[in-house]
């Protein structure tokens, strides 16, 4: 489990702070997909870079803490907070990253760069062991197993992108984070890659978080979902209950922007774009867009409150 | 099947630069204004030796058929090639009747071994202080060893030898001035005052040598240091070293195995100084003995035993290349 308690980070610049995390502040539990949907720029790699705590300069965290609980190998109860979560990588939580088609090592072989995780996390389990485990879970994986002699660069794109799921789910872990895993993939391999992560979601009962600009990905693979907008959660929920009843006007506007299989009438997109994080408007920051924006709108900051049993958001509409 | 095609097209290569060299010496002596036999018979004649016309012609048909000028400029050419492919340059015009061969046979071997020496010796410690200086950057010892590298290469090599000269064998009288080799003899004794004797010579190659691997190997690890698969080895748990030797080292050394082919070339030349500035009795040393004493057979003889050590040298490195790069393996 994981809970991320009020948290802001910013990135320094020569002109000062630029604040791309936001007050964000919720949970995520055990054995669930969460996702994390927002246009680009809005903050979500930030956010998942601070629970990942990979936290390198010109990234520092400006305020909150993000705590991890989990359970290890030997079954003992763990805590850890931001600045520790490090220690814990790759054997309680792992990371596919955006660009997996250049995160693989070119000049050792993909059983190699498996072996480097097992020697490093799982010192004493013997070669002969770790190089059975790996077949055998590229087996489990319907992978060829002759991938494994290849160097990065024979593979194509959706194959090294399996590969670092493969890697990043390899030893276990209670938690997975993926940042856009299907971006620059056809459809088609999108598809499959999707159907991996939940595959071995539902196999291994561990967390998957996953950021997508993608809705399509989160209504697809999503138990629960977040809704990010320059920088702070606006909604959060079941994602099943955001599709049907989005409560954020923001929410609406993207759901409404979907197309639907059947409707032909024109959809419609959200006018404008998103403020600037150097210097963002007073209040909602979605006020300039949003048509169903009120004076007190552009005055104070909406809370990000419960609403509902697990549902979350950001307006100051719903309180009225 | 790949391999043997990759193997032969790099033996082709090989035997093309060696004719490329030959044919450009061949053609740039015939080139010169002056010429050798007419030179050396008027000097003759100058110092008051009076010979016959039938003599003077016999020794004029005698020194065209030892130095190869009989013929046509193509059949002169060939057996020019011929001549040079068995290692025969003729006799030395300077230490006649020496053979060019021997002179060389007995030049070479200093030469060979000062750089192979001073070569290896830097690439290795100018890449391993490289290394840790692009991969650790913003540590002080980091930058305290770019500065000084940084201030050292630029610096003329002679001044670099000059500098040490006068350090270690004038002020301080370390080593010595002239360096002096006893007749090879495969004893412990031989080595080490072989050793004592280029000791000089060996630091300030190594020096200048040095500097420029590290500058380089700097620049080029920390842009590996950089890419996303070092970042996202860290992200995966791994210790540092690891990252620092499978990560970061590996990937950019494959540059620096060019590169090293590429210099091995410069290094021939810049032994040329070397060898001059200590009176070390390499193939250097030679070349400007020939060129003082307008001794072409000499000069032919080194010039076409340079290219043919430096076009070796690099074949060996390019064969060498795809064990350490899979990309090429398999390309």
């Amino acid at each position: 489990m994981m809970r991320i308690e009020n948290i802001s980070a910013q990135y320094q610049t020569i002109t000062g702070p630029v604040v791309s995390v936001k007050d964000v502040n919720f949970t995520i539990n055990d054995d669930e997909i969460f996702g994390i949907a927002g246009e680009s720029g809005c903050g979500k790699s930030t956010l998942l870079k601070v629970l990942y705590d990979v936290i390198q300069f010109p990234l520092e965290i400006a305020n909150g803490r993000v705590v991890l609980d989990y359970t290890d190998r030997s079954g003992q109860r763990r805590t850890l907070h931001s600045g520790e979560i490090k220690r814990a990588w790759w054997d309680a939580i792992s990371y596919v990253p955006q660009a997996a088609m250049s995160v693989l090592n070119p000049v050792y072989r993909i059983d190699e760069q498996f072996y480097e995780l097992f020697r490093r996390h799982r010192k004493g389990e013997g070669e002969k062991a770790m190089r059975d485990r790996v077949v055998q879970y590229l087996g489990e994986l319907d992978l060829p197993v002759d991938i494994l002699k290849s160097y990065p660069h024979q593979l194509s794109g959706g194959m090294r992108q399996r590969v670092v799921i493969a890697m990043a789910t390899f030893l276990q872990p209670n938690m997975i984070f993926a940042d856009e895993p299907t971006t620059a993939l056809d459809v088609v391999v999108q598809k499959s890659i999707l159907m991996m992560l939940m595959e071995l979601q539902s196999r291994m009962h561990n967390t998957l978080v996953i950021v997508s600009h993608d809705m399509g990905v989160h209504y697809q693979i999503t138990n629960r979902m977040g809704i990010m907008y320059s920088g702070s959660l606006m909604e959060l929920g079941n994602t099943e209950d955001i599709f049907s009843n989005p409560l954020h006007p923001y929410t609406q506007m993207l759901i409404g922007a979907l197309p639907k299989v059947g409707d032909k009438s024109t959809r419609e997109g959200i006018p404008g774009g998103p403020p600037s994080l150097r210097n963002p408007p007073p209040g909602c920051r979605f006020a300039p867009r949003c048509k169903k924006a009120c004076p007190e709108c552009s005055q104070s900051v909406p809370k990000f409150v419960e609403v509902a049993p697990g549902r979350f958001a950001a307006c100051h509409l719903l309180g009225k | 099947m790949r391999l043997t095609k990759f193997i032969l097209s790099r033996i082709m290569v090989w035997l093309l630069t060696i004719l490329v060299g030959i044919t450009v010496v061949f053609f740039l002596q015939r080139m010169m204004p002056s010429d050798p036999i007419e030179t050396m018979i008027s000097k003759m004649t100058s110092m008051g030796t009076n010979l016959s016309p039938e003599a003077l012609e016999a020794m004029r048909e005698s020194l065209r058929r030892q130095y190869g000028l009989e013929g046509t400029l193509f059949e002169q050419y060939l057996s020019t090639i011929t001549r040079l492919v068995h290692f025969d340059f003729g006799l030395s015009m300077a230490n006649y009747p020496t053979p060019v061969a021997q002179m060389i046979g007995q030049a070479l071997p200093y030469t060979v071994c000062l750089l192979m020496t001073t070569t290896i010796l830097s690439w290795i410690i100018g890449n391993a202080i490289g290394l840790l200086a692009g991969f650790k950057k913003n540590k002080w010892y980091s930058k305290t060893l770019e500065t000084v590298s940084m201030c050292i290469y630029p610096t003329p090599y002679f001044m670099v030898a000059l500098v040490i000269m006068i350090l270690m064998a004038y002020v301080k009288q370390w080593f010595p001035l002239v360096p002096s080799f006893d007749d090879f003899t495969f004893t412990w004794a031989w080595f080490s005052d072989a050793v004592y004797n280029s000791f000089m010579p060996a630091l300030s190659l190594m020096l200048v040598g040095t500097g420029w691997w590290i500058i380089s190997m700097k620049a080029l690890s920390s842009n590996v240091a950089e890419e996303e698969y070092v970042n996202y080895g860290r992200m995966k748990g791994l210790t540092e070293a690891t990252i620092g030797y499978r990560y970061v080292f590996r990937n950019s050394i494959l540059s620096q195995v060019t590169a090293l082919a590429l210099h091995i070339g410069g290094a021939f030349g810049g032994s040329l100084m070397c060898e001059i500035i200590f009176g070390y009795p390499g193939v250097g040393q030679m070349v400007n003995t020939a060129i003082n004493n307008s001794d072409y057979n000499l000069l032919t003889g080194v010039i076409f035993i340079s290219i043919f050590a430096v076009a070796t040298a690099t074949l060996l490195i390019d064969l060498i290349y795809p064990l350490i790069d899979p990309r090429i393996r398999n390309s």
